[in-house]
């Protein structure tokens, strides 16, 4: 406990300061969220009455141990103790009993909200995906899953046993204590709030001036992991032996402004301790003073001093977890912020269904927007954008980076819904077309195709898991996989992915290819960037299997590698989020606008 | 692993050995260091404790003399006076306690980060590309913090706990001999047995339970990048209950340990209950009998027990959490010695990364270290400084595949070189054995003469590196740019700056030079990322600059602008671009073209353009009139 306090002054400091908001709606001592939890009104009286019962059991205790002392102090024989010890044991093992019953049934409590939080999360990333994922980033995304549930698990385990036993215990005990010895009774209950108010209050003053140092602390903390991912720069400077003087003064100077603070920090902590035992201290000396001139005896007084320190524990232990109890707080709240954040599911509401794309079908939009909402300040990504295709066109779509392709892309495969314009598909208006059947017959192609921890045939299987073994050498042989899988040990049935087999781009790019040839459903293709990153040799490999694939079907494929151009049959240049110009490649080229710009500044150099 | 070669100076017997102390070069080894200020820390543990049970011994002690012998003050003077000094004394000495534990804790971990970074900057350049996948950095300095707590958790908590075990034993043996023995057998259960069987019993459940988590976060990660693929497939809902499941047997394991410490918190508390009845019998049997007098000490030694109660509590949970500390000492302990010679690294190093990229061409330098700079120092390259590679070939190991083999190039001072090639071809291999990061297997790379792995650090005097990703440390502009030269003046900043094209972005900064690079909303975009690492290669003044893919990330408009600058800048330098297109080729003279470890093609990119059908067909489909 004496190190848990202090060790979160060290730490907090690390933490980016991205919960702010979190934390400034959190300075109440005690967690307002926590009384929308369903069922918190029924274990909250449950562990209200378990608190009685300890409380209780505790007087018990305190009780029958001074009637021992009692008499064997007035010289009687430890043979007629029996009762008394016998009750002591029963009410100090009690205690730890009630205890046990709290923490099972606290145990199952925090699980089913632990688990529920979990359940709507894991919903809301499945089938809200990819726009949910990115408005907070995959890493965040399974934290707070993982780290953030059961933060919340066992925050709810921590506060709410403390919190019940904070309210009703010293109420209880301050009784006796009054009833055996007024004196003793107004001690501690004057200490009390002093107690809390000192507490709170340099907690306050640690706690600023943490803040105010915050920068300068967030700059020396990071500086170390800062370094290490830059050593290899460092290095090829011939900077990085001398930089490791660098990091010890650094590290030193982080120590000595940290320990500045803890002294105040640790102050706070230290406050509770003196009250405590200066309270517990001036009770013996009161009450030994009073004994002296016989208007007490030692029963009540025995009592009083066993009590006393069971008084103001309730207070110990809540100001011991309050810190390590802040993580768990927080990442309650920005759960409940994610989960209210979510925007109304296009896809629960199911107007006629969509047919399967064909020849004749057309696909219109007209004013579409799409606005990012950032942690400051919202970015318009896609402002009125109107288009009409129809059959299996392919629609090549460039322009700058930022220039608004991937927003697109995301709309037209509905994993976003626009926020403003209207899609119409054969003539039925669809608010988006994040709906389970478009998504049925598209597939996307981005840079990093995700490859699962699974094998290569359940890999390329993925949209059609019943595929055959034929089905699927046939893909392999269309996407040019027969040399991988022929190196590869255990053939198709390889572990591939994180942490298995990697494959390189140019592979994965091919394994999401074969996924399209085995789903015949697929009538729509979706492509951002997919060959951005492979070299010219594995692209140009690619190219006409990717082509060939393109047939008799809808394809969207946005880029910078200006020679797929050629084979688009329409082409969409954008420019700040709109579609600035429209046409075949040869009608771009002719019009001279930003297309035919684009191309010279490309090929200007080449020429 | 690591099989001799003809450069191989360390044997298996050397590497074995040191592997014997690896485990405790993380630990151990600081209880040494600051030594009086982790006593001092350690006193101060237990004497807050000793106070704590002192004041209520004393208090005990007070009020049944003071109930004994009414009216007579000078009777309890000296409990009074104990009890004001224990109760002042308790709070303080764990003020101090605190404090001096802290700082001792802070102190080594300055120097576990030293040792840290010395330990990865041997290998640095090697270092990211081996551990490309999962923040294997992030997780070295987490461990750092792993074994922080360690010692406040678990270490500093049985330390106390034992020596205030010691002395309760001692003290009542100048009573009874009979009863500090029992004492010390009821003890030994609650401070040695309960944690030791609590360790072992749950360590294995709690191992299980982290391995299973991390599966779940390497599975869940796995899947949340994949999100969109579920959807389009409609299988969402099959991810989801499997993942639900995932977390119910998770969950099962995580019920199991909660119900152990239950159980056992309600032993110990039988424990604690049979010790007070314990000490109440004997003290009753040594001192009762009589009214008051001896038996003042009855309610002392009783009341005095009930403060240990809060050193004893922590142990199980510290013996069970000393466990999982165990995967961070491990994975510490696999780095390389911060004092051994790069031989030994290789393996061991390898060995950190659970998952070594096979793809990778660079990889570990197993038995091939660069020779000591200090050895050779004599060698300097002479002018000109030509590049001279003859009959080279490289592999990691005796049993592996080989690179790189029979290059044979010759660059001339001044010369611009593309070299060109698939992904895991052998080029970034190469470029490792020109700076001398690598020692070639057989032939030779020279540089003016003087082989390149024998320069050491003083490579960098000669051979500069614009990376694929450039990094920018949370510094200021000039200390990131002074990376490159730590004597470069603010005048020749502004120049170099205004050189690759920043020099008006440098004004509008806030702080000018003094600005740091990741202040609010001031995020440098690709392009000016590799723009300042350009500037700092032009700093450092090198003859030859090795440019690693400089384009990679960028869209093609600003690729196109920044390749401009870099060849106007670098004019006078001998020039070695790594890339995968062809976009700035056109303005070398001379392309290669590695092909399974070996040039296959060769020439002024005007020749190959003209007379090489693979290169047309290449240059026709990278400009984009192909068909």
């Amino acid at each position: 406990m004496a190190a848990s306090v202090a060790y979160g002054i060290v730490r907090s400091p690390v933490k980016p300061n991205r919960t702010t908001r979190a934390e400034k709606r959190n300075r109440a001592v005690i967690d307002r969220s926590l009384f929308g939890l369903p069922g918190i009104r029924r274990i909250l009286l449950l562990l209200a009455g378990l608190a009685v019962l300890a409380g209780s059991a505790t007087f018990g205790l305190a009780w029958s141990l001074s009637s021992a002392l009692t008499h064997l102090w007035q010289g009687a024989a430890l043979s007629d103790q029996c009762v008394w010890i016998g009750l002591f044991l029963l009410c100090f093992v009690g205690v730890q009993g009630i205890a046990w019953l709290q923490d099972l049934l606290l145990d199952n409590y925090a699980h089913e909200r632990a688990d529920e939080l979990r359940h709507k999360l894991v919903t809301a990333v499945f089938t809200r995906g990819p726009e949910l994922v990115q408005a907070s980033g995959t890493g965040t995304t399974t934290t707070l899953l993982l780290e953030g549930v059961a933060q919340v698990e066992a925050y709810l385990r921590l506060i709410l046993p403390k919190i019940c036993r904070l309210l009703i215990i010293p109420l209880l005990l301050v009784v006796p204590i009054f009833l055996l010895d007024w004196v003793s009774g107004v001690v501690v209950v004057i200490v009390f709030p002093f107690i809390v108010f000192y507490m709170v209050l340099l907690g306050r003053v640690a706690g600023e001036k943490a803040a105010r140092q915050h920068r300068k602390y967030q700059v020396l903390s990071n500086h170390f992991i800062d370094s290490l991912r830059g050593i290899d720069t460092l290095k090829l400077f011939g900077a990085s032996r001398r930089h490791g003087k660098n990091i010890y003064a650094v590290s030193e100077q982080f120590r000595r402004a940290t320990l500045k603070t803890l002294r105040i920090a640790t102050l706070s902590g230290g406050v509770l301790d003196l009250f405590v035992t200066l309270s517990v201290a001036a009770v013996a000396i009161l009450l030994g003073l009073r004994l002296l001139d016989g208007s007490l005896t030692l029963f009540p007084a025995l009592t009083i001093l066993i009590l006393a320190p069971e008084y103001f524990k309730p207070l110990r232990e809540f100001a011991a977890d309050f810190h390590a109890s802040l993580d768990g707080r927080n990442a309650l709240a920005s759960i409940q912020t994610m989960l209210r954040g979510a925007r109304p599911d296009a896809a629960d509401v199911s107007p006629p269904s969509l047919p399967l794309w064909n020849n004749r079908a057309r696909l219109a939009a007209s004013g579409l927007g799409f606005t990012y909402d950032a942690e400051h300040e919202a970015f318009e990504a896609l402002s009125a954008v109107s288009f009409e295709v129809s059959g299996f066109t392919k629609v090549g779509i460039i322009g700058a980076s930022g220039a608004g392709k991937s927003s697109l892309i995301q709309l037209l495969a509905g994993f976003s819904v626009p926020d403003a314009g209207t899609i119409h598909v054969n003539d039925t208006p669809a608010p988006s077309l994040k709906r389970a059947d478009w998504h049925s017959q598209i597939a996307f192609l981005p840079q990093n195709p995700s490859l699962f921890h699974a094998t290569l045939r359940e890999n390329l299987a993925f949209y059609h898991p019943q595929a055959s073994d034929e089905e699927i050498a046939e893909a392999v042989a269309v996407v040019g996989l027969q040399d991988l899988i022929a190196e590869l040990p255990e053939g198709l049935d390889t572990q591939i992915g994180e942490g298995a087999r990697a494959l390189s781009g140019g592979q994965a790019q091919r394994v999401a290819l074969a996924r399209v040839c085995l789903d015949t459903r697929i009538r729509v293709l979706l492509f951002d960037e997919p060959t951005a990153h492979l070299d010219i040799e594995t692209e140009l490999e690619l190219k006409a299997r990717m082509l060939s694939l393109m047939q008799d079907r809808l394809v969207f494929f946005a880029t910078h590698r200006l020679h797929w151009m050629q084979s688009m049959d329409l082409i969409w240049v954008l420019d700040g989020g709109k579609i600035v110009e429209s046409g075949t490649l040869e009608e771009l080229r002719a019009r001279g606008g930003y297309c035919s710009s684009l191309i010279r500044q490309l090929e200007g150099v080449e020429a | 692993m690591s099989a001799p070669s003809a450069h191989d100076k360390s044997p298996r017997a050397k590497a074995g050995s040191r592997a014997g102390r690896r485990g405790d070069r993380w630990i151990r080894p600081f209880f040494k260091q600051y030594r009086g200020a982790l006593i001092l820390a350690l006193l101060l543990g237990v004497a807050t404790y000793v106070f704590a049970s002192a004041l209520m011994f004393s208090s005990g002690y007070l009020i049944s003399r003071a109930a004994e012998a009414p009216g007579n003050i000078v009777a309890i003077f000296v409990p009074v006076a104990l009890v004001r000094i224990f109760g002042v004394g308790k709070p303080i000495l764990q003020y101090a306690e605190r404090l001096v534990s802290h700082n001792w804790i802070l102190r080594m971990t300055s120097s576990l980060r030293l040792k840290l970074y010395n330990a990865l900057e041997r290998d640095a350049i090697f270092f990211k590309q081996r551990f490309r996948t999962g923040d294997i950095l992030g997780l070295l300095a987490e461990d750092i913090g792993h074994i922080q707590n360690l010692y406040l958790r678990s270490i500093f908590p049985l330390i106390r706990a034992w020596v205030l075990t010691v002395l309760i034993v001692v003290c009542l043996g100048f009573f009874s001999l009979w009863f500090a023995l029992a004492m010390l057998l009821m003890l030994s259960v609650i401070v040695l047995l309960v944690p030791l069987v609590s360790a072992l019993r749950q360590g294995a459940c709690e191992a299980r339970r982290k391995t299973m988590k991390n599966q779940l976060y390497e599975q869940l990660t796995d899947n949340v990048l994949g999100v969109s693929d579920w959807i389009i497939s409609g299988r969402s809902d099959e991810y989801t209950q499997t993942y639900r499941a995932s977390e119910e047997a998770l969950r099962g394991v995580e019920a199991k340990l909660h119900r152990a410490s239950r159980n056992r918190d309600l032993l110990l508390q039988v424990l604690y209950a049979l010790v007070v009845v314990a000490l109440l019998a004997w003290a009753a049997f040594q001192f009762g009998g009589s009214y008051g007098g001896a038996a003042d000490w009855i309610a002392a030694f009783v009341l005095g027990f009930f403060p240990l109660i809060e050193v004893f509590a922590p142990l199980p949970k510290a013996a069970v959490e000393m466990n999982s500390y165990r995967d961070s000492a491990d994975r510490l302990g696999r780095l390389p010695h911060e004092d051994e010679t790069a031989a030994d690294t290789g393996e061991r190093a390898r060995a950190v990364s659970e998952n070594p990229s096979e793809e990778r061409p660079l990889s570990a330098p197993d038995d091939t270290p660069r020779q000591d700079a200090a050895e050779h120092i004599s060698a300097t390259p002479r002018a000109p400084l030509t590049l001279a590679i003859k009959g080279l070939a490289y592999r990691y190991s005796a049993a592996s595949r080989s690179v790189l083999h029979d290059i044979d190039l010759t660059l001339a001072p001044g010369e611009k070189l593309a070299i060109l090639g698939r992904s895991g071809a052998g080029k970034s291999t190469l470029a490792a054995l020109i700076r001398g990061d690598l020692v070639p297997t057989r032939g030779s790379v020279e540089l003016g003469g003087v082989a390149t792995c024998a320069l050491g650090d003083r490579i960098t005097e000669y051979v500069g590196v614009v990376q694929q990703q450039s990094y920018l440390f949370n510094a200021t502009l000039a200390e990131n740019l002074r990376i490159g030269n730590q004597r470069a003046s603010d005048e020749e900043l502004w120049e170099v700056l205004e050189s690759v094209g920043l020099g008006e972005l440098g004004r509008r900064l806030p702080s000018g030079l003094d600005t740091l690079v990741d202040e609010a909303g001031l995020r440098f975009s690709g392009g000016e990322q590799h723009r300042i690492a350009l500037a700092r290669v032009l700093l450092s003044d090198v003859p030859l600059v090795i440019l690693d893919e400089p384009g990679v990330g960028l869209d093609p408009v600003s690729e196109q602008l920044l390749l401009d600058t870099l060849f106007k800048t670098l004019r006078d330098k001998t020039l070695i671009m790594i890339t995968h297109h062809l976009q700035g080729v056109s303005l070398m003279d001379r392309v290669i073209f590695i092909e399974d470890g070996s040039l296959c093609l060769s020439g002024s990119p005007g020749e190959l353009a003209q007379s090489n059908a693979y290169y047309q067909k290449l240059l026709a489909f990278d400009t984009g009139s192909a068909r």
